[in-house]
């Protein structure tokens, strides 16, 4: 186990530093008016002043050296176009708690809400709640969400008379916006989980544990939830760390001062330095979740052993 | 001819009709079937696949699918009619407790998340009310009883760490769990190696002996059915066509299909020829089948085996046969030469050795 989860860390751990390495590279293939907010307006003195002061004349090892030890002291570099001078840090820090703290109630909300209709659902297959469940999945995965949230915003505001914008000390406010980022992964949740537990009802194993005599909630419960569970358990992890990134559209409808849309933004202001730490950084989430999302298979499945098989096959 | 040494019914069937809902289609899986479970007793049901074998048994603990039901007739057991239970709660009373049931593929039918103890714990505290050292100490001396070794530890091992025969021993030991009146195998070593099949058959047999089960065999194998079986139901498209003491339908068997089903049988063929294999299709069971079901695919098929469905004949006071050919009227027709054959190697001694 312990040398299973060594094995995993190191291997992800490569995989990270190519990531970096690669996204690092590339961007240096940018325009360098991406380093300027001014860029039309400076002579060619000062802009060769300021990419050497920024180490970007550097051959390519003397620069990827410097922009490693500057990440292990924490530092992402300095952005220069969308907050001119703000380091990249601080950018962040400002704004990734506000998304964190929304995305993490959102996916309370979904996981709290989807799990119980994807499980009666897949109790009541082809009756009465199945088909009202897909009903509002299909809803959900076919209509553009633009349209519901901004009919959430404006209809939900009215009805339950709370603000429409979202402000940060009015606990009303957050409802909308967290309820509506919710709707996706509702609908998520309760179809993958119909559909795994729909196979797990199925199986031989359920058979046996009706002719044994355990009675059918029990069955559902005990037996087939755990182990339809377990294929999307993978995935929480992941989930919970991309809270981080945000919703642009939630957070542009309900002006939420988030992370959603930062990256699109920094793009199209072609702010390199604040590209590559984003990018970085959500690379970096991906391959943690998946980490992490694999550990969690192997202590709750126990079929799932990286070690030498042991006992009898 | 000695008394068959079973006499006392513990379940009684009568005229059961199964039927399934199919696409909107209604099938008749079981079509009328009355007969009488002996305790103590083991009786082994035969057929080929889509004959009604498992449908059949499952009726007695209510495990049909959703769109199969039971049409009409009767099954007393215990002073119950089961045709009766409706819902989840009457059959609880007898599941896994009163009858019990080991199915066909231990590889699939044990929950590869829980530890195989916990799952025959938990047949065993489902029906009895025991503190968790007991269950434990229960579980372990269950597991030890059907021969796992190493009990304690393997009780806290998962399904994956258990081979195939040690698999069907837990899915056994859950079945035994509550010490059932009647215990249903359900081709319990159609999965398993032919070395492992006879372990697992010399297992049952010494539970049965040990608790005075008594045992429903479902198999299409012959050559378990001649291993463990007091008695012989051979059932054909939904209908038991003949049943017997194991030695009258191996040795004396009257209905054509069973003739038919012995002939297949590669141990009774004659080397470099060909291997005889029943000619035609099962009788489709969407349809209302007239007269003997076997009849079409019976070359010499009676006139009246396509008008009227035959009523049992009896042979002898344990065996009976639902064919024509043992109406009075009926031309005296001969079975095959092998199966000729076999009633001379009867005479010649086997019935004194069982």
């Amino acid at each position: 186990m312990f040398k299973y989860v060594g094995k995993r860390l190191l291997a992800s751990t490569v995989t990270l530093f190519i990531i970096l390495t690669t996204v690092f590279v590339l961007m240096r293939q940018m325009p360098i008016e991406g380093y300027f907010d001014n860029f039309d307006k400076v002579d060619q003195a000062v802009i060769n002043a300021k990419l050497d002061q920024l180490g970007l004349r550097d051959t390519m090892p003397v620069q990827l050296k410097n922009f490693y030890t500057g990440l292990l002291r924490g530092d992402l570099g300095v952005s220069n176009r969308y907050r001119t001078g703000a380091p990249i840090a601080e950018i962040i820090a400002s704004k990734a708690p506000i998304s964190i703290q929304m995305g993490l109630l959102s996916m309370a909300v979904s996981l709290l809400l989807g799990i119980p209709l994807g499980a009666k659902m897949a109790r009541s297959k082809s009756k009465l709640w199945d088909k009202l469940g897909t009903g509002f999945i299909v809803f959900i995965n076919a209509v553009p969400a633009a349209v519901y949230y901004i009919y959430l915003q404006s209809f939900g505001s009215k009805a339950l008379d709370i603000p429409m914008l979202f402000n940060p000390a009015s606990p009303l406010s957050w409802v909308l916006p967290v309820f509506s980022m919710s709707l996706g992964s509702i609908a998520y949740y309760a179809m993958w989980l119909r559909r795994y537990m729909v196979d797990e009802l199925n199986k031989d194993y359920v058979k046996l544990a009706r002719a044994k005599g355990v009675p059918g909630q029990d069955i559902t419960m005990k037996h087939v939830f755990r182990n339809a569970f377990v294929p999307m358990i993978q995935y929480i992890p992941s989930s919970l760390l991309f809270t981080i990134s945000g919703s642009i559209y939630i957070e542009s409808l309900y002006s939420i001062p988030g992370m959603g849309g930062l990256l699109v933004d920094v793009i199209t202001r072609q702010d390199n330095t604040m590209v590559q730490a984003l990018v970085m950084l959500y690379a970096s989430i991906g391959i943690i979740g998946m980490l992490l999302g694999d550990l969690l298979m192997v202590l709750i499945d126990p079929r799932i052993s990286f070690a030498k098989r042991e006992g009898v096959r | 001819m000695s008394e068959y040494k079973f006499t006392e019914p513990v379940l009684t069937v009568k005229d059961l009709v199964v039927k399934f809902n199919l696409r909107g289609q209604v099938l008749t899986a079981i079509r009328g079937i009355s007969m009488d479970l002996y305790k103590g007793e083991s009786l082994a049901i035969v057929g080929e696949s889509g004959s009604g074998k498992s449908v059949f048994t499952k009726t007695f603990m209510g495990l049909l699918d959703n769109n199969g039901w039971i049409d009409s007739g009767a099954i007393e057991y215990g002073g119950y009619d089961l045709t009766a239970f409706k819902t989840e709660r009457d059959w609880l009373k007898l599941r896994g407790k009163r009858i019990a049931m080991v199915f066909q593929d231990p590889m699939t039918s044990l929950n590869p998340l829980k530890t195989v103890g916990k799952q025959v714990q938990e047949a065993f505290t489902l029906h009895n009310k025991v503190s968790k050292e007991e269950a434990r100490r229960r579980t372990i001396q269950l597991l030890d009883d059907v021969g796992i070794p190493e009990p304690e530890r393997r009780y806290k091992q998962y399904p994956h760490e258990f081979s195939g025969g040690m698999r069907q021993r837990v899915v056994i030991a859950i079945a035994m769990a509550c010490v059932p009146e009647i215990l249903i195998c359900d081709e319990p070593t159609t999965a398993l190696d032919v070395t492992i099949q006879a372990q697992i058959l010399e297992l049952l047999k010494q539970l049965q002996a040990r608790y005075g089960l008594t045992v429903i065999y479902i198999t299409h194998d012959l050559g378990v059915v001649a291993n463990v079986a007091d008695r012989i139901a051979v059932m054909y498209a939904g209908d038991i066509i003949e049943i017997g003491r194991s030695e009258e339908v191996f040795y004396d068997p009257r209905h054509p299909y069973t003739w038919a089903l012995l002939s297949s049988l590669p141990q009774l063929g004659v080397k470099g020829e060909d291997l005889l294999a029943i000619q035609g299709t099962p009788p489709n069971l969407f349809q209302e089948i007239r007269g003997d079901a076997f009849a079409p695919r019976n070359p010499q098929a009676l006139k009246a085996d396509f008008v009227a469905r035959p009523p049992y004949f009896e042979v002898s006071p344990t065996h009976k046969a639902r064919t024509w050919l043992l109406d009075p009227r009926a031309p005296d027709l001969a079975p095959p030469a092998h199966i000729r054959h076999l009633r001379t190697l009867r005479r010649g001694g086997i019935e004194h050795a069982t």
